[in-house]
């Protein structure tokens, strides 16, 4: 036996012995185990990435499409309205007319309205976007429901919400307050 | 290897008498081919556990320890794969780590030796240690990785060549 044969022996034996006097520990039961590992380490790991990815993009595409179809409380959006609204308004001015303030303003009293029902809806609105709803307005947060309701406070019809139809409290911890004239 | 021992092939208890008479083995030639002792362990099961799903096919006409030498040194090298995958990962989990204790693993990681035994090729150091820390004889080698005989003399003598180059002797 060469010297680098018995010191491989020695060196293995000296390394290896005091592990192997370990404890066995209880066998694996067969699972997915290793199947799980691969999937989700090395050149795995990056295919999954990549499906979730592609899993969030197609979410968040959805959600934009019915957004855009249903209309949408995002600030842009609702940029992008009001600017449409102020050509409109602008292309229905009679000759001699001047001032599409009525006109704008009534279409944003319908934002403020829609965007009081849903924050009250989360629970988090103040309730200045229309002062006569007897709804749940409690929330204590700082919701911008009374974006656009000070046209409502001058006596301008309420319109009715279009983004949430349904402008009662939705948990019913509230129910309306019927006020009628007394006698 | 231990003759002496008989298993019936689809046998639960005698798969698991297997299982306590040569798990240390197993992961003591493990110990050598992979980077290090938790991951020897992990393939020690997953040798395990590749048997077992073979158990009930295994003809007893060949010494049991070589078949589980051959899947072990089968998944080693599939370990070794997908190492490089792996290592820029076990770096940044290895960072602000505190200094290790005298653990036979750490030990066992530390030995310059074993060291240049992880960077032979898999199989020329499965039968360095099949050789020298097993003490098989050349021809148990052969059956155990299914090659012949004077291959093993061939691997060995590489292997020895090279780590006599590795650590300068």
């Amino acid at each position: 036996m060469s010297d680098i044969e018995r010191e491989l022996e020695e060196e293995l034996h000296r390394v290896l012995d005091p592990i192997a006097a370990r404890p066995i520990p209880r066998r694996r039961a067969l699972s997915g185990h290793r199947s799980l590992k691969t999937v989700l380490g090395g050149a795995g790991a990056a295919l999954t990435i990549k499906v979730l990815t592609g899993v969030a993009v197609a979410a968040a595409a959805v959600t934009v499409a019915g957004a855009a179809t249903t209309g949408s409380l995002n600030p842009v959006v609702w940029g992008q309205q009001v600017t449409q609204q102020v050509s409109s308004c602008k292309s229905k001015l009679a000759a001699g007319d001047h001032g599409i303030g009525d006109c704008v303003s009534q279409f944003a009293s319908q934002h403020g309205a829609a965007v009081a029902s849903a924050a009250r809806h989360h629970g988090n609105g103040n309730g200045s976007g229309n002062p006569t709803d007897n709804g749940g307005s409690n929330g204590t947060g700082n919701g911008n429901a009374n974006g656009h309701g000070k046209d409502q406070r001058r006596g301008q019809p309420t319109a009715a919400p279009t983004v949430d139809p349904e402008a009662t409290d939705p948990v019913q911890g509230h129910p309306p307050v019927r006020v009628s004239p007394g006698p | 290897m231990d003759e002496t021992e008989r298993y019936e092939p689809g046998s639960e208890a005698d798969f698991e008498r297997l299982y306590r008479n040569t798990y240390r083995r197993i992961l003591g030639t493990l110990i050598t081919l992979v980077r290090d002792v938790p991951t020897a362990e992990d393939c020690a099961q997953e040798t395990f556990e590749r048997a077992y799903r073979n158990w009930s096919t295994w003809r007893p006409d060949a010494p049991v320890e070589a078949w589980l030498h051959r899947i072990a040194i089968n998944v080693a090298i599939s370990d070794r794969r997908h190492q490089r995958i792996r290592q820029a990962g076990e770096v940044i989990r290895r960072l602000g780590r505190p200094d290790p204790g005298p653990d036979p693993a750490v030990v066992a990681e530390r030995s310059d030796l074993v060291r240049a035994v992880k960077k032979l090729p898999t199989k020329q150091a499965a039968a360095l240690v099949l050789r020298h820390y097993h003490g098989y004889t050349n021809r148990e080698i052969a059956a155990a990785l299914g090659v012949p005989e004077q291959t093993v003399a061939s691997r060995l003598a590489a292997a020895r060549k090279q780590l006599q180059a590795v650590l300068g002797r």
